[in-house]
C-alpha cells in the first residue's frame, strides 16, 4: 500500500497518505521512517498540516464526518509522539493558542477538535480544559503570552461567558495582544461580532484556518 | 368522531384522518422549572410528567412504556466522592468518574470512563445478560392483564446501540474503536443485541405494543458522529434484528430518538426499519424535506422550533402556521424540538400550548 520507505519524497508522501486514509496502524512506522531518513521536522510537520486539510476538505464536503476526524487527529497524535524528542530541539510552532470552554460549560468535543486542527497546523497549544473562569483566561495569557485566544461553549446559557472573558481581559489591558475566536453549536458570527470577539460561528477547521492566516498575516506585516 | 388516546396515536401514524392529533411535549430543564415556578407555574408541579399533568398532555413524558429493565441491569449506585463550590465529582459505579455541576443541567464530563479498555467491558458485560432476575417485574402477569384492553398506548424501550457505548467510552474512544478494533465494537453492539431481542421476545408474546422507542444521539449541528458509511455497515443489520421481532409482534412504529442533524443517518433507519424520527431540531432538520424525500415511509415527532417560543407570540403562531399542511398530512406528531430550555418564559410557554391547542383541533388528517 505505502511506496518505497527507502525514498525521502516517497515517505513524505507515506505520511500524508496514512493520515488522509485514517491508517492508525502505520503512521507511527511511517512518521518514524521519515525522521530516520534525516527528513526535517520542519518538513514532517508541513505535511502533517495538508494531511489534515486534506481530511478538512472531506469532512466539509460531507466524506468524511466526526468519528473521522478523531481519526485523523489520532493519527496527528500518533505522529507528534514519534516527533516529540526533536521538538524540544528545534522551535518549529508556527504561533501559540490558549483554548478552553469558558464556565459553567463541561463540552469538550469541539475544543479538542479545534485544537487537533492547530496543532496539525504546526500551533503550540495551552489546553485550558473546561469549564474555565474568565480570570484562569487572564493567567494563562499573562504566563503563556499566546498570539490566539479560543473559547468554546455548547449551551446558549453558557455562551455568555465568552462575554465576561473579554471583558476580564480589557479590564487588565490584555484583550489588544490576543486575536480572539470563539466556537461551538450555539455561536452564530453576528453574536462573535456582538461580544467583541475577532472572530467566530465556524466549525473547528474553520476556525483553525482563521488562526493560521492570523499568524501568516502578522508575519507579512512583520517583514515590512 | 370520538377516538381514545391509542386509536388517535396509531391512526395519526398511520396517516388515517383523526379527531385530533395526540399533544405531546417533550419535556423540559430543571432550569425551566425553576424559572417557571418564579413565573406562576404552581410550586407543587415539579417534573416534566407534572407539568404535563397540570397542563393536560398526553406524553411524551407520561406516556407508558412496559415496565422492564432494558440496558444495564442491576443499575449500581453512584457514589458522591467531592463537592467543591458548583461541582460535583461523582462515581458513576461502572468503574467512572465524572464531574458535573451541581446548580445546571449539563451533561457529565467524564474524567475517566467506565470502558477505557477490553477488560473493562469484560468487567461490564455481565450487566448487559438478559437473564439477570429483575429485569421483568416479578408480576408481569398483573401487568399484562393490565394492558390487556387499553385505551391510551404503550411502548416498548429498546435500548442504544451507538448512544450507550459512547457515554460508556466517550465518543474519541469509540471512533478511534470503530477503525482500530472493530471486532471488540461488534461483540459489543452484538451483546447488546442480545439483551434486547430476547427480552423482546418474552414480553411481546404477551402484550400487544404500540411502539417501540430506541435511543441514540448520534448527531450534532454539523451531523452524524459516526460516519453512515459505518452506521450502515456495522449497525444498521443489528437493528434489523430487533425490529425484525417488533414487526413479527405488528409493532411498526419505531421511534430513534436523536438530536442534532440526522439526514445523513434516516436513510439506514428506514432501511432498519426504525421510521419515526424524534425530536427534529428544527434548526438542523426540516421534517419537510424528509417527507419528501422518503414519502410515507417516515414517520415525525417533534420539530416544533424551540426559538420560536424564546421570541413570543408572533413567532410561535408564525412556527404553528409553518407546520400546519404537515400535521394536516398525517404521520406527524407536533412537540417542541428539544426539551424546553430556561429561555422560554412561563407566559410564552403558556401561550404556546393554548395556541397549539386549538391549532390541533382545528387542524388534522
Amino acid at each position: 500500500m505505502y511506496m518505497d520507505l527507502g525514498s525521502k519524497i516517497n515517505a513524505l508522501d507515506n505520511v500524508l497518505n496514512a493520515i488522509v486514509n485514517l491508517d492508525l496502524d502505520s503512521i507511527s512506522i511511517l512518521c518514524r521512517n521519515a525522521v530516520e531518513l534525516g527528513i526535517g521536522i520542519q518538513d514532517i510537520v508541513n505535511t502533517v498540516a495538508r494531511a489534515m486539510e486534506v481530511v478538512g476538505r472531506k469532512y466539509e464536503e460531507g466524506e468524511y464526518f466526526l468519528s473521522e476526524l478523531i481519526v485523523a487527529g489520532e493519527c496527528v497524535k500518533e505522529c507528534f509522539k514519534v516527533l516529540d524528542p526533536l521538538f524540544r530541539e528545534s522551535s518549529v510552532f508556527i504561533g501559540r493558542a490558549v483554548v478552553g470552554t469558558v464556565e459553567g460549560d463541561l463540552h469538550d468535543i469541539g475544543k479538542n477538535l479545534f485544537i487537533m486542527f492547530l496543532r496539525s497546523m504546526g500551533f503550540e497549544v495551552i489546553d485550558l480544559g473546561v469549564d474555565v473562569p474568565p480570570q484562569k483566561f487572564v493567567e494563562a495569557i499573562k504566563q503563556y503570552s499566546p498570539d490566539i485566544v479560543g473559547m468554546s461553549a455548547l449551551l446558549t446559557t453558557t455562551i455568555v461567558n465568552m462575554k465576561e472573558v473579554i471583558k476580564a481581559l480589557e479590564e487588565v489591558g490584555l484583550r489588544d495582544r490576543v486575536k480572539i475566536i470563539v466556537g461551538g453549536a450555539a455561536v452564530t458570527k453576528e453574536f462573535a461580532k456582538e461580544i467583541g470577539a475577532d472572530a467566530g460561528g465556524v466549525d473547528a477547521y474553520e476556525g483553525a484556518l482563521i488562526c493560521k492566516k492570523w499568524i501568516e498575516e502578522r508575519k507579512l506585516l512583520e517583514g515590512f | 368522531m370520538d377516538l381514545n388516546h391509542r386509536e388517535r396515536f396509531l391512526r395519526t401514524f398511520e396517516f388515517r384522518s383523526v379527531d385530533r392529533v395526540p399533544n405531546y411535549e417533550f419535556g423540559y430543564w430543571n432550569e425551566t422549572i425553576d424559572r417557571w415556578h418564579r413565573e406562576g407555574l404552581p410550586i407543587e408541579v415539579k417534573t416534566s410528567n407534572d407539568i404535563e399533568q397540570y397542563l393536560g398532555l398526553e406524553g411524551i413524558e407520561s406516556l407508558e412504556f412496559l415496565p422492564i429493565a432494558i440496558g444495564i441491569w442491576p443499575n449500581p449506585p453512584s457514589i458522591s466522592l467531592k463537592k467543591e463550590n458548583d461541582r460535583e465529582m461523582v462515581a458513576d459505579g461502572l468503574g467512572g468518574i465524572f464531574v458535573k455541576k451541581v446548580s445546571t443541567s449539563t451533561i457529565p464530563q467524564y474524567i475517566r470512563y467506565p470502558i477505557r479498555n477490553r477488560d473493562d467491558w469484560k468487567r461490564l458485560k455481565p450487566f448487559f445478560n438478559p437473564e439477570t432476575p429483575g429485569r421483568i417485574p416479578l408480576n408481569w402477569n398483573d401487568i399484562v392483564e393490565k394492558y390487556r384492553d387499553r385505551n391510551y398506548p404503550v411502548g416498548v424501550f429498546v435500548g442504544s446501540l451507538y448512544g450507550w457505548l459512547r457515554n460508556l467510552m466517550g465518543v474519541e474512544k469509540i471512533s478511534i474503536a470503530f477503525y482500530r478494533e472493530l471486532d471488540w465494537i461488534e461483540e459489543m453492539m452484538d451483546t447488546i443485541v442480545n439483551l434486547v431481542t430476547t427480552i423482546l421476545r418474552i414480553v411481546l408474546r404477551d402484550v400487544k405494543v404500540d411502539f417501540a422507542w430506541f435511543w441514540e444521539d448520534m448527531a450534532y449541528s454539523k451531523g452524524p458522529l459516526l460516519s453512515p458509511k459505518l452506521f450502515e455497515k456495522h449497525m444498521v443489520p443489528r437493528y434489523k434484528k430487533i425490529t425484525e421481532i417488533l414487526h413479527e409482534h405488528g409493532v411498526n412504529i419505531v421511534v430513534v430518538d436523536c438530536d442534532g442533524n440526522i439526514d445523513a443517518l434516516v436513510p439506514g433507519w428506514l432501511d432498519a426499519g426504525v421510521n419515526c424520527m424524534f425530536p427534529l431540531e428544527a434548526r438542523y432538520v426540516d421534517p419537510y424535506k424528509l417527507r419528501e424525500r422518503f414519502g410515507r415511509r417516515v414517520l415525525l415527532m417533534g420539530g416544533v422550533d424551540k426559538r420560536a417560543l424564546i421570541s413570543g407570540p408572533e413567532a410561535i403562531d408564525r412556527e404553528l402556521e409553518r407546520l400546519t399542511p404537515l400535521l394536516e398530512e398525517g404521520g406527524y406528531i407536533p412537540t417542541v424540538d428539544h426539551r424546553v430550555p430556561p429561555d422560554v418564559s412561563y407566559q410564552n410557554y403558556l401561550y404556546y400550548i393554548k395556541k397549539k391547542k386549538l391549532w390541533l383541533e382545528k387542524h388534522h388528517p
